[in-house]
């Protein structure tokens, strides 16, 4: 079995994803900090958190179940540093907790490897957040209206 | 409908086959053209900027669909792993009715006289298969003319000691300036170096019943929303289908072609869709052009094996496949202070052609010119400075302040042809059809490596004098080497021990089979190798009608 095709038949069903609040509201938190709102919308507002479903279900339905776990390993991780969820630390807090995983330095067993989470993670929120809205993200163009793309048609 | 029997089939209608099409319906032939594609409009095409040409993260916009249609990408330590199309190591070409012509960036340059004659100019490098072609830029002169008349390319048409002479302008004027073409052109100015417009197979005013470009700025990888670009789904295919002669089927894909007991080819065997199910159907001709692209040329051409022809057609000594070649893209990238881009495309407008010969101790070399607008989640991948944060406020702002900011020169290194950077038939893979598929292994000779290396100064160079405040570049390393830009596995020559076609792209050993694609290419020039692939075809096309 080739792990890096989408899975199909039985497969298919095995990896797909139930998204609950709790998930939403840790993945939203972390979004937010890869892009943080200034005076352009951050990622969650701009829908990159919906892309981000939307891909996981689609095209990487094969890495929904470990994005799943390095969500709840992320809250885990957050719980053991500071004893709160990730979604409700602060956002220096959170960013300590973002740079652990991203290098790869973790406290707690992650089912998931960290880096490969986090990569993901940030490839994920940027695509939700700078490619076309039809995608699924980047709300209304906003951050083609940051950078200055303007296509015309 | 498809006849039992045609005067020509033509396999392929991209950049060359579509050519032959028209060429030979034009000329009285009856014509089979067979396209693995589909007609893709900019509709079909679309704007994902996750699925295309240049940022294939989830897939293509053009055909082949990524499933069902694998290759074997073998490493040069020698791993080996069943790739998708959209996926590193597959090497794509777009799958359409026109090929990668409907979502190219459309330069349209010729090569140089001393393209032509790399051995002889350099000598040959230990373990390399570099090559003289068996004809002379002046013999492709008039079919270079007669590609950008008839294709329609824009460009300033100067008379060059470094560039060929020309009989001729071009149609059609540049592209108007961009803040990048007045930065850079005073640079080169300062420099000493030759520099001009680059040469696009876009409409820069009205042109064959078609309207000028509106500058979108999302060209390479898409298709063009007003049809301004010129490809052959918009000029050749059309006049093909025009003369009543030419029967398009699309969705055909070709498994063999056909010899008889004698071992002349007599036809091409493929499959269609019919109510959803791929049929096996055949066709008979008296001549056979094969213009699939590099890699998928010489897999049709090894896929035709047969009692005469144990190795595949045109394999007697072991040529087909062999020296794959593309391009090596060194470059660096400029941030500047103030904006160099206006919001205007296609983006790419200068180039140098002063580095493409003459470089003290380096073979060959490069033009180099601005790169086309990058959308902005191409940028996030591939215009990131190293050390810099890749998330947060500080990423975040980066975005905001560098996108219309940057200034990316590159351009198409000659590559240095290794006899071992080939195709060959996978013994165990096969596509959805069954037919055996292509096995790419081997890497670029490293002389190769060392003009990449060459060129990439020269572009840090570039924008340092054109007042760049940071420059970046990457690492080029040892690989294989082919992608959009594939040539090199048919190639011509007039030793049949050391080649596959002779000079007008007929395929050793046979009369009536021809090969018109970037294949014939013995090198692939340091420039994009479009116009070139259009011009063999108009020579090599206007031969075959001559003669059949």
């Amino acid at each position: 079995l080739d792990l890096n095709l989408p899975p199909t038949g039985v497969f298919a069903i095995i990896s797909a994803v139930y998204w609950t609040d709790e998930m939403r509201k840790t993945l939203a938190a972390a979004i937010d900090r890869i892009i943080p709102e200034d005076d352009y919308l951050g990622a969650f507002a701009a829908e990159a958190g919906d892309y981000i479903e939307r891909i996981l279900a689609g095209d990487l339905k094969h890495r929904a179940s470990g994005f799943a776990e390095g969500l709840a390993s992320l809250d885990a991780e957050a719980n053991a540093r500071f004893g709160q969820g990730f979604a409700l630390l602060t956002a220096a807090n959170q960013d300590t907790i973002l740079s652990a995983v991203e290098s790869g330095v973790v406290t707690t067993v992650w089912q998931t490897a960290p880096r490969e989470f986090f990569r993901l993670l940030l490839e994920l929120t940027a695509e939700g957040y700078y490619s076309d809205p039809g995608s699924g993200g980047n709300r209304g163009g906003v951050s083609w209206k940051m950078v200055g793309f303007d296509p015309k048609t | 409908m498809i006849e039992a029997e045609y005067d020509v089939i033509v396999v392929g209608a991209g950049a060359g086959g579509a050519i032959a099409a028209a060429l030979l319906a034009e000329a009285g032939k009856s014509v089979l053209l067979l396209e693995r594609g589909r007609w893709m409009g900019y509709a079909d095409v679309g704007r994902d900027h996750l699925r295309n040409q240049r940022l294939p993260r989830y897939g293509h916009n053009l055909g082949p669909p990524i499933e069902g249609h694998p290759r074997v990408f073998v490493s040069p330590s020698g791993e080996e792993r069943q790739v998708r199309p959209h996926e590193e190591g597959y090497h794509n070409n777009a799958a359409a009715v026109g090929g990668a012509t409907v979502v190219y960036g459309a330069q349209a340059w010729r090569f140089v006289p001393l393209d032509f004659r790399m051995a002889s100019t350099y000598g040959v490098p230990e373990g390399s298969s570099l090559a003289d072609w068996p004809l002379s830029y002046e013999e492709l002169e008039p079919v270079y003319e007669r590609a950008e008349w008839e294709i329609g390319v824009c460009g300033d048409g100067r008379q060059s000691r470094l560039l060929g002479q020309r009989g001729r302008g071009y149609p059609m004027p540049p592209v108007p300036d961009n803040p990048e073409r007045k930065l850079l052109g005073e640079a080169a100015g300062g420099l000493g170096w030759e520099a001009g417009p680059v040469p696009l197979a876009i409409n820069s005013v009205p042109y064959g019943g078609r309207p000028a470009c509106i500058r979108c700025g999302v060209c390479i990888g898409f298709a063009c929303p007003t049809d301004s670009k010129n490809g052959t789904q918009n000029t050749m295919v059309p006049r093909a289908l025009a003369t009543g002669r030419c029967t398009l089927v699309t969705d055909a894909m070709a498994e063999r072609i056909e010899t008889d007991d004698g071992g002349r080819v007599i036809g091409v065997t493929f499959f269609v869709a019919e109510d959803g199910q791929p049929k096996r159907k055949s066709a008979r001709a008296r001549a056979i052009v094969v213009s699939c692209g590099a890699i998928e040329s010489a897999r049709l051409l090894l896929n035709s094996a047969s009692p005469n022809h144990p190795r595949g057609l045109g394999n007697e000594f072991d040529q087909v496949g062999r020296h794959l070649q593309g391009h090596y893209y060194p470059g660096a990238l400029g941030f500047f202070e103030q904006e160099t881009y206006d919001g205007n495309g296609p983006g790419v407008s200068i180039a140098t052609w002063q580095f493409n010969h003459g470089n003290t101790g380096i073979i060959g070399g490069a033009m180099l010119a601005n790169e086309f607008i990058k959308t902005p989640i191409q940028f996030w991948h591939r215009a990131w400075p190293p050390g810099m944060p890749r998330w947060g406020l500080v990423a975040k702002r980066f975005m905001r302040d560098n996108y219309r900011r940057l200034v990316h020169v590159q351009g198409p290194v000659q590559e240095i042809p290794s006899p071992d950077a080939r195709v060959t038939l996978d013994p165990r893979v096969r596509d959805k059809f069954g037919i055996p598929v292509a096995r790419l292994s081997g890497t670029t000779h490293p002389e190769t490596v060392r003009t990449s290396l060459f060129m990439r100064g020269k572009a840090e160079q570039w924008l340092r004098a054109a007042g760049a405040k940071t420059i970046y570049s990457g690492a080029i390393g040892l690989r294989l080497s082919a992608g959009q830009h594939q040539a090199g596995t048919c190639r011509m020559g007039s030793d049949p021990n050391k080649s596959v076609t002779d000079s007008w792209g007929c395929v050793h050993g046979h009369d009536n089979l021809l090969v018109m694609d970037g294949s014939l290419h013995v090198t692939n020039g340091g420039f994009n190798p479009a116009l070139t692939i259009m011009a063999l075809a108009f020579r090599c096309a206007e031969r075959l009608a001559k003669d059949l």
